[in-house]
């Protein structure tokens, strides 16, 4: 049989997910079998992806400190709206590294605006 | 000056600087490197990336390195990197430019030496252009385009005399190694400069030597014929990613002049090497390798390049873009796959002999296997009045002195036809950096092919041309300069041949055997 592509695994399990299915065991068993747990992680983003074409974004926000409850509901609404998501989950990473700002990653998107990569920009616009 | 400058000035420039600066305030879709390697870079993600299109990819210490994509798979992109690929590692984050390669096009680039991506490589001011031209492009169409009929003058006697090159025509200088083929083509530049065609030369070295390169830029200097040319080098220890776009670039700066109404002259020095680095790229990219281990679509990789040398109507301006590619064979063999393909792309080409070049015959242009497929309509009048039969006569001494090497007893007829055929491969004999005017030419071709330098021995006739073209200039400049113009056709009954055949006979007599 013909090597599944990542796409495709990542579509069938995001269409459980969305229907409310977990079928995480399968795909597990299927990596297992097929040996290619080596790309789970590419897996999940893909996976991502395709949740977010169903309406479900799974986001990664980085910021050098905890956010305060105000600006978590700041940042749900921004993401609802500008990403077309119903439904939101998020994962919150702090990281004292990027100074100051948020990071914003979601399914195969970035909203960069943390203070470092602002510094970076800065150094390589050679000011 | 520093010393007047506040540090709350400081502060306040830093927050202003970072207050313009166009920061992360949009959605950018990112995707991670999950592979790297040979100047090839595997990336996750990025599904709306397009053919060509550049990727960033986030460096080890901050810094971004460029690629641009050449794989689109359904899991994976494969990128080419344009740097060194030791700051890049496995999980890297990449985004889009959102353009495509382009360089910088302009009169600004011409005297410079640029990299394929248009930095200067010549220690000197950085370049800054109006405009920037697209490295890939669709060619002219159809009814963009007109019949090749202007000369591009080599100024080589063999060639302009033979097989005439016209202004925008694809021509091929094919040959071994160590046989002349770069040296026509700087003659060829040379040229423009001496004759003042204000044509405007762009030299591509695709992983040459830089001490080659280096060279050739103090001899145009030297010429001075560096103002109306533009270098694009790469030398062998760049990646293959820049060799595979440096033709490419370099098209695009000749594309510039040939757009507004200007006529310009692109040589590839040379295809045979950008062939084996896109050989080397698509291998890396898995991509399958066909005959000699080249891709599928190497025809393609210089059909659509050489398509872009043109002959734009007078509606478009006029302008033309002439085409000197080089490719180097391997003992001779043109039908080996790369010589072949180009030699069906191109309109002709000029097939240089290793046996020749030893003979001291140089140019050692094979008068057998030369062609030039379209540059008759553009050859100048007077060339062709004077060279009509050059070619056909040559063939036929060559034909025949091998015959003759058996030493056995010839009629009158083929002796002759001997002779005057080593007069003539004497006379076309030609030293490099010594590109003759379009009067020298006729003068001499006319001299020696009706018999005037008969009476000179074989190994004086290179003397007896000397001789006869001082004489002309000193005597009759103001004609030599009309001839220049080469609108005379040269017949038994024009003025212009009396005057050469009278010099040819008296230089004559003082070098008789």
């Amino acid at each position: 049989m013909a090597k599944l592509s990542r796409r495709k695994i990542a579509d069938v399990w995001a269409g459980e997910i969305a229907a409310g299915r977990d079928i995480t065991h399968q795909v597990a068993a299927y990596l297992v079998d097929e040996r290619r747990t080596g790309e789970a992680d590419l897996i999940v983003r893909d996976t991502e992806v395709a949740l977010a074409r169903r309406g479900i974004l799974v986001a990664d926000i980085t910021s050098a400190s905890q956010l305060t409850s105000e600006t978590r509901h700041a940042l749900e609404k921004f993401l609802s709206t500008n990403m077309d998501a119903e439904q939101v989950a998020y994962r919150e990473h702090t990281d004292p590294h990027v100074i100051g700002g948020v990071r914003i990653e979601a399914a195969g998107t970035q909203l960069d605006a943390t203070l470092r990569t602002r510094l970076n920009q800065l150094k390589a616009s050679k000011i | 000056m520093a010393t007047d400058l506040s540090i709350s000035e400081l502060s306040k420039d830093l927050r202003d600087a970072i207050e313009k600066l166009d920061v992360a305030g949009d959605i950018e879709t990112v995707g991670i490197v999950t592979r790297v390697g040979d100047g090839v870079a595997w990336v996750h993600g990025l599904r709306s990336a397009g053919y060509s299109e550049v990727l960033l990819i986030e460096g080890a210490n901050g810094e971004t390195v460029e690629a641009f994509a050449l794989n689109l798979n359904e899991d994976e992109i494969g990128a080419v990197l344009l740097g060194s690929d030791e700051s890049v590692h496995a999980g890297a984050k990449v985004t889009l430019k959102g353009t495509i390669l382009d360089v910088p096009v302009g009169p600004e680039l011409l005297g410079r030496v640029v990299d394929p991506l248009g930095n200067p490589l010549d220690g000197g001011p950085a370049i800054k252009t109006t405009q920037r031209g697209l490295i890939e492009r669709e060619a002219v169409g159809v009814i963009g385009r007109k019949h090749v009929h202007e000369p591009m003058m080599t100024g080589i006697m063999s060639i302009d005399a033979m097989f005439p090159i016209g202004r925008g025509q694809r021509e091929l200088i094919i040959g071994d190694r160590q046989t002349g083929k770069t040296a026509i083509a700087i003659d060829t530049m040379i040229n423009q400069g001496r004759q003042k065609t204000g044509v405007v030369n762009v030299y591509v070295a695709i992983g040459q030597k830089l001490s080659k390169i280096a060279r050739l830029v103090e001899r145009l200097k030297e010429e001075g014929v560096m103002e109306q040319t533009i270098i694009v080098a790469t030398g062998p220890s760049d990646p293959a990613s820049l060799l595979y776009l440096a033709p490419y670039s370099a098209t695009a700066m000749g594309e510039y002049f040939r757009d507004n109404a200007q006529h310009a002259l692109i040589i590839y020095d040379d295809l045979t090497k950008h062939a084996v680095a896109y050989r080397q790229m698509s291998l890396l990219l898995r991509r399958p390798p066909g005959r000699e281990a080249f891709p599928g679509d190497v025809f393609y990789l210089h059909s659509r390049l050489l398509e872009r040398s043109a002959k734009l109507t007078d509606e478009l301006g006029a302008g033309s873009l002439t085409a000197l590619p080089i490719i180097e064979t391997q003992a001779g063999d043109i039908s080996a796959y790369v010589p072949t393909n180009v030699i069906s792309i191109t309109d002709g080409q000029i097939f240089l002999e290793t046996d020749l070049f030893n003979q001291g015959i140089r140019p050692a242009i094979s008068a057998g296997l030369s062609v030039s497929r379209v540059g008759g309509d553009a050859q100048t009048k007077s060339v062709k009045s004077v060279g009509s039969h050059l070619k056909l006569g040559l063939s036929q001494y060559r034909e025949l002195a091998s015959f003759a090497q058996f030493g056995s007893d010839l009629d009158e007829a083929t002796k002759s036809q001997i002779e005057k055929g080593q007069r003539l491969t004497e006379l076309l004999k030609q030293h490099q950096y010594q590109p003759a005017s379009i009067w020298e030419q006729v003068a001499s071709i006319y001299a020696v092919s009706e018999g005037a330098f008969d009476a000179v021995p074989v190994s004086k006739i290179k003397d007896a041309q000397f001789a006869l073209l001082t004489r002309l200039w000193t005597d009759h400049k103001k004609d030599m300069q009309e001839l220049t113009k080469g609108n005379e056709k040269i017949s038994s009954d024009s003025k212009y041949a009396k005057l050469i055949l009278d010099a040819a006979k008296s230089v004559a007599k003082g070098l008789e055997e």
